[in-house]
């Protein structure tokens, strides 16, 4: 990756993976004033940084505090890039993220909304403590590939098990559905009717890259 | 044996009856009872008959005062989200990041939030059972409760900013917890259990735990120690294989460990020191008693010939757990260990 990096784009990368925030903002805008498209900040910038703190990311060396800081630093990015808040990437998929009604925790959703905002994607967020019925009606109107729900505490099991009915219901069968988060994770996709059980944001953000790959 | 006598005998490595056993019941006390969870959370009375009748139906070998991991916040000034039949999370931080702790007080075990009914718990488990069961205190450690006074997020990047500013707060959490963990000593205690989720890697990495977390550890499983508890225990749930080792030097005579590590791992990791899980939680609601029980007698038989084990869930067994789960659990310890055999 950082072979074929343009190096007007190194320093950027560096702050990045560095997890610094306020360089990588300075950066960002060095950059854009040089007239460099915002679309290749994006490309070779934040989702490179993305890939390469995937790489390093296994479940052994898997370090939550790097992800939230290099996370906080590409955000810190996508608002200087869309403060708008519009799709990073063009053409790339939309997925809606929870933690749904019951279930106050946000430490992974949040995580995980960081990574794959890295990656490209355009991330509706729901917040917490959602109801499922919040979830179906943002699937429809923002035309989501998939939804992603993410759950801390055992007792919200009920109400990801109500998600694929719900979504069925209103015609959109066809959307796949993600968990995750520490008490999800410990069940299986088909005792959670979930298309997928991911053990971190990375394994999840590798799974979406498939399923949307595949449909293109 | 009774059961403080099998839980200290296992402590010392030395051989037991039967295996002890002291599933983290807390919530479930309520349910079985018929109780809402959020009166069991107020009221020690409630708290110390729901255990006791719950240590009737099961026969484990210890009994928990615990409500949960936002007294000790809520008794310096955060407020909590209370709801029937859900653990609360704190609604309103007492500190900003920024803030110096030396704004808050230590707080006076005997008057502030819910700390004088736990207290009461405490002494009404010690009046009914004394020495027949251990009667297990609980208090968070500092990081969970340095998480639990600003909030997860913002405490982790605070770490990462400000990192003399965060250990400040880090011994504040660390006075605090020394003094509560001394008065459920003095109200009759055994041990106080040191609960730190927020320690735990799936939060922060190895080094930050061996720089940050372990000298505050030490201090307060040592200060819990010369204080009267008669063993010291640590538990931190995740994957905690990178550092279980240091456990041991923390000063820990029984450490937990999740289903996330296995029990030949932990073995490896702690030779020397008791060790007790590690169910998953999950399993109490999901599985059926036969595979619970299949699992609890694999993890017995996998600590024969080392001892040093008591069978327990890797972290809490939820409120909403089988009743036929947790017994199944137990009947894998009620033949006599295959070691003495
Ligand atoms: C830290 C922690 C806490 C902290 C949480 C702080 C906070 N505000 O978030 C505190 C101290 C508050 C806490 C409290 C409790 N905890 Co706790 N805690 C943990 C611990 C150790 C880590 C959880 C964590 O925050 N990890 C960091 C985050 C970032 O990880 P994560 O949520 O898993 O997210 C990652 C991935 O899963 C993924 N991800 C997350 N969501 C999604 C979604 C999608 C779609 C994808 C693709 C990926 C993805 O991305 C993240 C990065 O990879 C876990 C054990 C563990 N798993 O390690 C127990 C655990 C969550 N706790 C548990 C328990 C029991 C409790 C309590 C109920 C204890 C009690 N009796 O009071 C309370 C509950 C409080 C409440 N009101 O509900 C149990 C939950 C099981 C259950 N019974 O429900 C756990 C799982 C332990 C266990 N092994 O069983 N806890």
């Amino acid at each position: 990756m950082s072979e074929d990096l343009a190096p007007e784009l190194k320093p950027l990368m560096a702050a990045l993976l560095d997890g610094d925030h306020t360089s990588a903002l300075r950066e960002t805008q060095a950059l854009l004033a040089s007239g460099l498209p915002r679309e290749r900040i994006v490309t070779e910038g934040l989702e490179a940084a993305m890939s390469r703190l995937d790489e390093k990311c296994t479940v052994e060396g898997f370090n939550l505090l790097e992800i939230m800081l290099v996370g906080r630093a590409v955000s810190a990015v996508v608002n200087e890039l869309y403060p708008g808040g519009e799709p990073p990437t063009a053409g790339k998929a939309t997925f809606i993220i929870a933690t749904l009604e019951g279930d106050v925790h946000d430490l992974g959703k949040n995580v995980t909304k960081m990574v794959l905002i890295g990656k490209g994607y355009r991330v509706v967020d729901l917040g917490k403590d959602c109801p499922v019925q919040t979830v179906v009606e943002a699937a429809a109107r923002e035309n989501a590939r998939a939804v992603l729900v993410s759950g801390l505490i055992t007792s919200v099991i009920r109400e990801v098990r109500k998600v694929r009915p719900a979504l069925a219901a209103r015609g959109l069968e066809h959307i796949t559905i993600v968990a995750g988060g520490a008490a999800l994770k410990q069940a299986t996709p088909e005792a959670l009717d979930v298309d997928y059980v991911a053990e971190t944001a990375f394994d999840g953000a590798r799974f979406l890259d498939d399923l949307v790959g595949d449909a293109q | 044996m009774n059961g403080l006598e099998r839980v200290m005998a296992a402590v010392r490595f030395q051989p037991t009856d039967r295996l002890p056993v002291v599933p983290q019941l807390f919530g479930h006390a309520a349910v079985l009872a018929g109780i809402k969870l959020v009166d069991y959370l107020h009221d020690g009375a409630l708290l110390a008959r729901c255990q006791l009748s719950a240590e009737a139906r099961y026969g484990h070998d210890a009994v928990f005062a615990f409500m949960d991991l936002s007294v000790e916040t809520e008794a310096v000034g955060s407020t909590l989200l209370y709801r029937d039949e859900l653990y609360p999370d704190v609604a309103k931080y007492a500190l900003r990041p920024g803030d110096d702790p030396a704004r808050l007080r230590i707080p006076e075990p005997r008057q502030d939030g819910r700390m004088p009914e736990l207290l009461h718990a405490v002494s009404l488990l010690r009046q009914e059972a004394g020495n027949r069961l251990l009667i297990a205190g609980s208090v968070v450690g500092p990081m969970t409760l340095a998480t639990q006074l600003v909030g997860i997020e913002d405490a982790l990047y605070f770490a990462a900013d400000d990192p003399d500013g965060f250990e400040r707060l880090l011994d504040y959490a660390t006075d605090v917890i020394i003094t509560f963990g001394k008065a459920q000593l003095q109200a009759g205690a055994h041990v106080p259990v040191v609960f730190d989720p927020s320690a735990s890697p799936a939060v922060v990495p190895a080094a930050f735990f061996r720089e940050f977390l372990l000298p505050r550890l030490k201090k307060v499983l040592s200060a819990f120690r010369q204080n009267g508890a008669i063993t010291t225990w640590l538990n931190i749930a995740g994957p905690t294989a990178p550092i279980l080792p240091l456990h041991a030097e923390a000063g820990a005579e029984i450490a937990n460990f999740d289903y996330y590590v296995s029990a030949t791992e932990a073995q490896r990791c702690l030779p020397h020191t008791c060790l007790d899980g590690n169910l998953k939680s999950l399993d109490f609601v999901e599985a059926t008693p036969e595979q619970v029980f299949k699992t609890a007698a694999a993890l017995r038989d996998s600590f024969a010939g080392r001892g040093g084990f008591l069978l327990s869930s890797g972290c809490e067994i939820p409120p909403e757990s089988k009743p036929e789960n947790i017994e199944a659990m137990i009947a894998a310890c009620s033949t006599v260990p295959p070691w003495q055999s």
